[in-house]
């Protein structure tokens, strides 16, 4: 099974590079994408939507999915579910999409997993990563095309459980994303670790400027490891109050997304070397020898956008590639049908290895990767000592899924 | 220590908020693209810092220019857009206002693209001095001394020149001042610009130990809007003793009740406005 969809993605790859009298002919398969197009989500939603162009560029030129052209059509939520079940509402009424797909904020993924409930139309999460989208509020019209906080937080809990620290801090923003984190990693260390303790808690607010108070405060907790669910510019704002005041190198930090580009390259000399954290180290020697086909790849990337691949961009492409499997595997872009293919489940390869679609609960299981942050010869940060294990070992069972769901059921009634 | 970085939040809160309170007690307008300002300011000081070479002078000459530049975009807007509302209602001056959040706000997008930025210390201050035997970012050491020094001369404006004089004459009565024969538009003009120019500072100053990134605008405007309605619309001094209260409420807040931090915050602004609607340095409207 697994090598049918190596080869045939192999055969895509290479009608691509010999495009044109291939390209797709018959209507085409309209797809509805929302996700923040302007403030201060682009800085992932810009590389994820080049992922998106770059991957329906290769599907269409080798003849698109069934012969007939895949169509996005792309629509900013400004981060707020009104906007984006508004949005929604206008795609299906008035553009007739087939699928709905989207969603970085995960308020915007469940308003538009709702919805699709209500409109029985097809929804594709792709970018948001609340676990419960697929489990607790799980239902048939939703997909989540990429992986959720359970697995990329519990292989960064395990690599965590390898520490020699028991004393424990954290700080997380204060909303859904940050207690999803701080819950899924404390609850899986003191799993693999019974004799981890809390000794302290720090909520503050999303998009809070100033943590220079956090910064004494978690000097003073006696924690000898904390981790951090900050992210964006508001973790980079926490690094760069942090560092003068010595704090990484008397509390080992353990941080949900320092790794990534996004973050390391703006902080640049005054990275966390030696925070621990996951991320899509592309540039890694080891992933490379891993994955061959990586470094062709972001050349291709770099082509087409001048600008390094982010963890972003390997979504917006790997959901689009997963979206068109599903359709090929229905053999028609009818929304039931497309479900019983996601139901039953498939894998396929990416140049970053493989991604197991779930059928139990329609959920995306990539690899995860963990490393340390460290200074290259160029005095660029970057992650390295990158160690990678499947989504597969980590995830919670479909048994699990099933008793989340039974309890939010039961919780709703 | 914790004392200390308390301390420098409000010193940082202090420069963007007093700007704000000067603007509204002069012109009675509630700037709230004061946060745009600010971060306009870092966004400069990003660019300025880019652009000149790489010296230990670059760094403040691009703390020095970047201000001057929010200054001029200031003034731009007083002369092209403000100046032709303050006569209508109150709500008018909040729409236009709130209309800059997002015009600026789209524009910075544009201009300077979505990324993160992020400017580096000046070598002088990247590292860290003792303090009661634990390191205290040196950086944090120029903000306390900065801010205060501008509290100071904000004050020797405000009371030993005529141009203080006539600003605090302003604030207590526009139309008497007028009808003595001083241009109140150009007095207008000149308080937008300096307020204009106290946001850009906050924002330059504040630029290498943020992310500057589309955002800031919004995150600052509200803390510098509670700092300004504790300490009082228009009071110079209550922007500063609130400015203070705020920082090492939310420090002392952060250790001792982590929990309900930020909470306190806008209890304390709740506790105010019950007990002295007007702040704790302003005028009870008559």
């Amino acid at each position: 099974m697994q090598t049918v969809t190596h080869l045939a993605l192999v055969v895509v790859l290479l009608l691509a590079a010999t495009a044109g009298p291939a390209a797709a002919q018959g209507k085409p398969i309209k797809i509805g994408e929302i996700n923040s197009y302007s403030g201060l989500a682009t800085v992932y939603t810009f590389p994820y939507k080049e992922g998106i162009l770059m991957a329906t560029k290769e599907i269409n030129d080798a003849g698109g999915v069934l012969g007939r052209p895949l169509e996005f059509i792309f629509r900013d939520d400004k981060l707020k579910p009104d906007e984006a079940v508004k949005a929604a509402r206008e795609l299906t009424g008035q553009e007739k999409v087939d699928f709905l797909a989207g969603c970085i904020s995960s308020g915007v993924g469940l308003a538009l997993s709702a919805y699709a409930k209500e409109a029985k139309t097809l929804y594709f999460a792709t970018h948001c990563q609340t676990s419960r989208l697929t489990w607790d509020d799980g239902h048939k019209y939703v997909a989540h095309t990429t992986n959720n906080v359970n697995q990329y937080i519990r292989a960064l809990a395990r690599k965590a459980s390898t520490l020699p620290y028991k004393k424990w801090a954290h700080i997380s923003p204060d909303y859904e994303y940050g207690h999803n984190v701080w819950e899924e990693f404390i609850a899986y260390l003191k799993q693999l670790k019974p004799d981890v303790q809390v000794v302290q808690q720090h909520w503050p607010k999303l998009g809070e400027g100033d943590h220079s108070s956090y910064v004494t405060a978690l000097l003073q907790s006696g924690a000898e490891a904390f981790i951090s669910a900050l992210w964006g510019a508001q973790e980079i704002a926490f690094v760069k109050q942090a560092r003068p005041f010595g704090l990484f190198e008397k509390i080992k930090f353990v941080s949900a997304s320092v790794g990534n580009p996004d973050e390391l390259d703006p902080l640049g000399k005054e990275a966390p070397i030696g925070a621990m954290t996951p991320g899509f180290a592309w540039y890694d020697d080891g992933m490379q020898k891993r994955h061959p086909k990586l470094a062709e790849w972001v050349k291709k990337y770099e082509a087409r956008t001048k600008k390094e691949p982010t963890l972003g961009a390997s979504w917006g492409y790997a959901s689009t590639y997963i979206i068109a499997e599903a359709i090929k595997r229905a053999k028609s872009a009818d929304t039931d049908k497309v479900i019983g293919a996601l139901s039953e489940g498939f894998e396929m390869e990416f140049p970053w290895g493989k991604v197991v679609m779930r059928g139990c609960d329609q959920q995306a299981i990539p690899p995860q990767w963990v490393g340390t942050v460290k200074m290259n010869a160029q005095g660029k940060p970057v992650l390295a000592d990158v160690e990678e294990h499947h989504g597969r070992e980590l995830v919670r069972s479909c048994d699990e899924v099933a008793k989340l769901r039974a309890a939010a059921a039961d919780k709703k009634k | 220590m914790q004392v200390l970085s308390g301390l420098s939040v409000g010193m940082f809160l202090f420069l963007v908020s007093v700007g704000m309170s000067l603007i509204f007690g002069v012109t009675r307008i509630v700037n709230l693209a004061h946060g745009s300002f600010y971060m306009v300011g870092a966004y400069l000081m990003v660019t300025l810092v880019e652009l000149l070479p790489d010296r230990p002078w670059s760094f403040w000459v691009a703390l020095l220019v970047a201000p001057l530049g929010v200054a001029l975009l200031g003034g731009v807007i007083e002369v092209g857009l403000l100046r032709l509302i303050y006569r209508r209602d109150p709500l008018m001056q909040l729409i236009l206002t709130f209309g800059l959040i997002l015009v600026i706000g789209t524009l910075v997008l544009i201009v300077w693209g979505p990324d993160n930025k992020s400017v580096s210390r000046p070598d002088v201050l990247a590292g860290s001095v003792p303090v009661f035997g634990q390191p205290f970012p040196s950086y944090y050491v120029l903000v306390l001394a900065l801010a205060p020094a501008v509290a100071v001369a904000l004050w020797l404006i405000f009371y030993r020149t005529r141009w203080g004089m006539l600003i605090r004459a302003a604030t207590v009565d526009r139309e008497m001042l007028g009808a003595l024969g001083v241009d109140v538009s150009a007095l207008y003009t000149q308080v937008f610009v300096f307020g204009s120019w106290l946001a850009g500072l906050g924002g330059a100053l504040a630029a290498p130990t943020v992310a500057v990134a589309i955002g800031m605008d919004g995150d600052v405007l509200t803390t510098a809007f509670v700092v300004v309605v504790i300490g009082g619309l228009g009071s110079f001094a209550g922007s500063f003793v609130s400015a203070l209260l705020v920082g090492l409420l939310q420090s002392f807040g952060i250790l001792v009740f982590p929990a309900i931090s930020i909470v306190l915050l806008f209890a304390l602004m709740a506790v105010v406005l019950i007990v002295r609607p007007w702040g704790l340095f302003g005028r009870a409207e008559e």
